[in-house]
């Protein structure tokens, strides 16, 4: 049952620019770096020891913004197809039940964000190696830095979902998400509590996974209670 | 006109949007105290407090709040028909389009007034006894509005053509977010739209003039791109079909 629904959501998603940014999303973090290592290779070379570290830092100083506006226009997007046509109503009028339609829009908005975090990965290795960083290429930090940010921006997903689907006026998710980007671009300001700053993979711990398993354990309380609030509500 | 500014000003009266705008002062407030470590050698104390705060508020608070605003701006329109009962009344095109921007831009102005107070109260909690430099401040503010004008205009164009608030939105991020980078260069920064909200309230800039950016690229930058997006949106709402 759950996976005719999310094939459902996989449709309605389709031919709407979704994949689209998909694409545009790790395209455009690597293509900031493209330019700022075309324009003063040299400079940035100076810069740190570990070249392939510092490349790999530069690009995640824009992964964690691009990765919680992503979330706030795919879970805005999720919500707002059914809110324009009313089919909240025809949706959960059919015989599933409102877990699963929640489940589902939950699904299909991590496998896009998780296509994005390959495709990272693929266009963060591929642009490092024709930069002649050095012959020790670290494939694990590469990985590191392409997939964790993903699960440590689960809490920011489970949030902006429940906000996004239970909200009428789809300028409150939006707004959020636009104070949630500027406290991930003051990550290094707030304290490791922050959910917004998880992304960044920095914590007093110096061990990026922490930021990984606690977004995924956070990540599913936040799933859980918008679940049950989505559930709980009066669909109009 | 003026009954048609009125008529768009009833519609966001009463609703939670205004809110929205007490978002600029919260974030201001955020900004300026957790902060609070950075020390420059200043003169003014102010100056420090300028400088930082007004860096992550001008690169991308403003730029994608105003967004949002155009989006809310057309909400009632996309629903249930709005646009056709709109039109259906003794009102021009052109008229709804200007009243819209008009009541947009009397929005950001409100904005960026409270922002305004926002770095005040920074001031007087964190105890500073210096002056309050009113002229530089007075400048940054209205220079940060001149420079969202164009923002603005192409904002409210995307957000008539798409009923969902995702679609202008994700268009204002992939504009917005570059400016991290381009403002850093020194060939690029000044002719890139979306930087200019940054460089006309970053007071380190030339003080000669009324603003910190010379005038004639507040011209050719702000007024051209203002000029594009504003009649492309003009024409585009003319010819749109409802």
């Amino acid at each position: 049952m759950i996976l005719s629904l999310v094939k459902a959501d996989f449709l309605k998603i389709k031919r709407k620019g979704m994949w689209l940014l998909c694409l545009i999303g790790p395209f455009g973090v690597v293509a900031l770096q493209m330019v700022n290592y075309g324009v003063r290779k040299d400079y940035l070379f100076d810069q740190m020891d570990d070249r392939w570290l510092y490349y790999i830092l530069n690009i995640n100083s824009f992964t964690p913004l691009a990765i919680v506006l992503g979330i706030v226009i795919l879970t805005s997007f999720m919500a707002s197809i059914e809110d324009e046509t009313n089919a909240w109503k025809q949706l959960v009028a059919l015989p599933v039940s409102k877990r699963e339609v929640y489940l589902s829009k939950f699904t299909v908005v991590s496998c896009v964000l998780f296509l994005s975090s390959v495709l990272l990965f693929l266009f963060m290795s591929g642009y490092g190696l024709t930069l002649g960083l050095g012959a020790d290429i670290p494939y694990l930090r590469l990985m590191e830095y392409s997939f964790l940010p993903f699960f440590a921006a689960f809490p920011v997903l489970g949030l902006q979902l429940w906000v996004a689907t239970v909200s009428k006026n789809q300028a409150i998710p939006v707004t959020l998400g636009v104070v949630g980007v500027i406290l991930a671009y003051s990550a290094p300001l707030l304290p490791d509590w922050v959910i917004w700053k998880w992304p960044a993979l920095s914590n007093d711990w110096d061990h990026s996974y922490i930021n990984a398993l606690l977004g995924i354990g956070f990540g599913l309380v936040l799933y859980l209670l918008g679940m049950i609030d989505f559930k709980r509500r009066d669909v109009k | 006109m003026f009954s048609v500014i009125n008529s768009e000003w009833y519609k966001l009266r009463k609703s939670k949007v205004l809110f929205l705008l007490l978002v600029a002062p919260l974030i201001g407030l955020f900004i300026g105290l957790a902060n609070s470590s950075i020390e420059i050698e200043e003169i003014n104390a102010w100056h420090e407090k300028l400088v930082m705060m007004n860096f992550t508020y001008a690169i991308l608070f403003l730029p994608l709040i105003s967004g949002v605003l155009a989006s809310v701006i057309c909400k009632y329109e996309h629903q249930e028909g709005g646009w056709k009962q709109l039109m259906a009344l003794p009102v021009t095109r052109g008229k709804v389009f200007l009243s819209k921007y008009l009541l947009l831009i009397l929005l950001m102005l409100a904005m960026q007034l409270m922002y305004l107070v926002s770095i005040y109260l920074v001031g007087v909690i964190e105890g500073i006894t210096d002056p309050f430099p009113m002229d530089i401040v007075w400048k940054s503010i209205f220079g940060g509005w001149v420079a969202t004008l164009p923002l603005i205009a192409l904002q409210l164009w995307v957000s008539i053509a798409f009923k969902s608030f995702a679609a202008p939105f994700a268009i204002n991020v992939i504009f917005t977010l570059p400016t991290i980078l381009v403002i850093n260069s020194e060939r690029f920064g000044p002719y890139y739209p979306w930087g200019q909200p940054f460089l006309m309230m970053n007071i380190g800039g030339s003080t000669g003039d009324v603003f910190f950016v010379p005038w004639d690229q507040i011209l050719t930058v702000v007024g051209s791109s203002f000029l594009i997006f504003f009649i492309g949106g003009y024409l585009y709402f003319q010819k749109k079909a409802i």
